[in-house]
């Protein structure tokens, strides 16, 4: 057996920094990612002839955005590596960085998500295995089958299911981050256009342009570097699985992601009730209530009554989706998995000002994307 | 004048290959090995238990089954596909769990546990000038569970 993130060198996050999402511009990704990486550096008091290596989540952009947008911060050679993973570009980014910096190969790597929206193209449709529906199954369509299976299961309503994008906007509205800020009633998410199932238009996350950056080092960077070390977030876990086979009628999703945030508490030595702070993909408002079930925060088709009284918003038992989520920040792509760990850092340093959950210690971020993969990190700030 | 030519004819039986009075049946495969079944079919290997190709064999599946979630589409990016149409996940008397269109563009008429089944349907005129047909599913029993 390998070992797992927290038997090697301790990780921390020292510096944070977004472009904001927004629809597709005529501004050049070289200039959001610059945006972020500036705020980043600058975040962590630190200059860039310190960065020892990049991963760059990326999914849309065509080869080799990294070095043509980076080397306007001064090419100093370093090693620098695109990396797609769907939609979990970014978090796959930030994993790979700190496995360099627990491995020991290097003290201060940046990890990076950008992206325009200049359209996906799926490798399943070149593999060779048509099925009956083709491109008439897009993912709102996957997730309005998932919700109309879960309504009828779980006798839960529409309105239910819209709540989380009423959470998720209102946290948005305060995000100058978000590509969505404007809070939304009941009534607006429901009497939008339909677009699948019962999935609302305001039910889909936008996916448009924007740039995220992290900063991650080790421990002995912190001195060297003059971290200020009361700021810095550990890297409690890191974790990565993909979709097997799951019989008996089971949700491939919600499969999926309960093993790999079951093995990220194991890792990381805690448990669902430690959370105070979650960043998870909710790009389509059901995914929300399958994921806080698969995460252990409630019972399966028990999630709709967390949302209801409260124990999902700042300020309850554990905020999920703070930023606003993909339904409100947006969902960039590459960005998105790296601007989890933004929020949780901001959260968990009590840097997040009027989206603030109060005494937050430990956040979770969880991404999945097409394919299928999740990846999970659980940060925590140290106690002290 | 041609016959009409089905959309995806590697995926299922032709009325004529099997009792045409039954609906089309589903090429299937199955593992010999650890006996998984699964739809669509293809010639790489079995994913369940990674056994090779040469132990995976063709396996008709009937076409027929219940609904088990159904969604209206009302949006789609090609200009060449109309919309409303109606996706569905129908699990299969025969075990497997597939996704087809149902022969309804709405959902008006439909329940979870709805008995379906698989049926050809004419979508208009291909490129060619040629009638075109595709496997869909449709209602023909009220479930039960609804």
């Amino acid at each position: 057996m390998g070992k797992v993130l927290r038997d090697l060198r301790p990780v921390y996050v020292v510096g944070v920094g977004l472009h904001r999402y927004q629809h597709k511009s005529e501004t050049p990704y070289v200039e959001l990612g610059l945006t972020a990486v500036r705020e980043a550096l600058t975040d962590a008091g630190i200059e860039w002839p310190s960065v020892e290596a990049v991963y760059n989540g990326t999914a849309q952009l065509g080869i080799a955005p990294t070095r043509i947008m980076l080397r306007h911060l001064g090419t100093t050679g370093i090693p620098m590596t695109q990396v797609e993973n769907a939609s979990a570009s970014g978090s796959s980014a930030f994993r790979q960085a700190c496995l360099e910096v627990a491995g020991g190969v290097s003290d201060v790597v940046l990890a990076m998500g950008i992206d325009k929206p200049e359209g996906l193209k799926l490798a399943s449709r070149k593999a060779g295995v048509p099925d009956l529906v083709g491109s008439r199954s897009v993912p709102f369509t996957h997730f309005a089958l998932l919700a109309n299976a879960y309504m009828n299961r779980h006798n839960v309503s529409p309105e239910t299911i819209a709540a989380v994008a009423v959470k998720n906007h209102r946290n948005g509205a305060n995000n100058p981050y978000a590509q969505r800020q404007k809070e939304r009633t009941l009534e607006e998410v429901l009497d939008g256009p339909s677009i699948s199932g019962s999935l609302t238009r305001l039910q889909c996350c936008p996916v448009g342009e924007g740039a995220a950056a992290v900063i991650v080092v080790s421990e002995e960077a912190m001195p060297r570097l003059g971290i200020n070390r009361g700021r810095a977030i550990r890297v409690l876990a890191s974790t990565i699985r993909t979709e097997r086979v799951y019989t008996g009628g089971k949700n491939f999703d919600a499969e999926l992601t309960r093993e790999t945030v079951a093995q990220g508490y194991d890792e990381a030595g805690i448990a669902p009730t430690d959370l105070d702070v979650i960043e998870l993909h909710d790009a389509f408002s059901i995914e929300e209530l399958l994921y806080v079930e698969a995460m252990g925060l409630c019972g399966e088709g028990e999630a709709a009554g967390l949302l209801e009284r409260g124990d999902m918003d700042i300020g309850g038992k554990c905020a999920v989706s703070p930023s606003g989520g993909l339904l409100a920040m947006g969902h960039p792509i590459g960005p998105t998995g790296a601007g989890q760990i933004v929020e949780l850092t901001r959260q968990l340093r009590g840097e997040a000002g009027v989206r603030q959950q109060l005494n937050a210690r430990t956040g979770l971020a969880h991404m999945v994307g097409v394919g299928a993969v999740c990846v999970v990190h659980v940060l925590q700030k140290d106690a002290g | 004048m041609t016959a009409p030519s089905p959309a995806r004819p590697q995926l299922f039986a032709q009325p004529n290959e099997t009792d045409s009075s039954s609906p089309p049946a589903l090429y299937g495969k199955r593992c010999q090995a650890c006996g998984y079944t699964f739809f669509p079919p293809h010639a790489y290997s079995c994913e369940s238990c990674g056994g090779a190709a040469e132990q995976v064999e063709q396996h008709l599946l009937a076409g027929t089954g219940m609904l088990q979630s159904y969604a209206t589409v009302h949006v789609h990016h090609d200009p060449n596909t109309p919309t409303p149409f109606t996706v569905a996940s129908i699990t299969l008397d025969a075990g497997p769990t597939i996704r087809a269109l149902l022969t309804c563009p709405t959902d008006a008429d439909v329940s979870l546990g709805d008995r379906v089944q698989s049926v050809l349907v004419p979508t208009g005129s291909a490129a060619d000038g040629n009638e075109r047909t595709e496997l869909r599913f449709e209602k023909v029993e009220k479930g039960e569970a609804a």
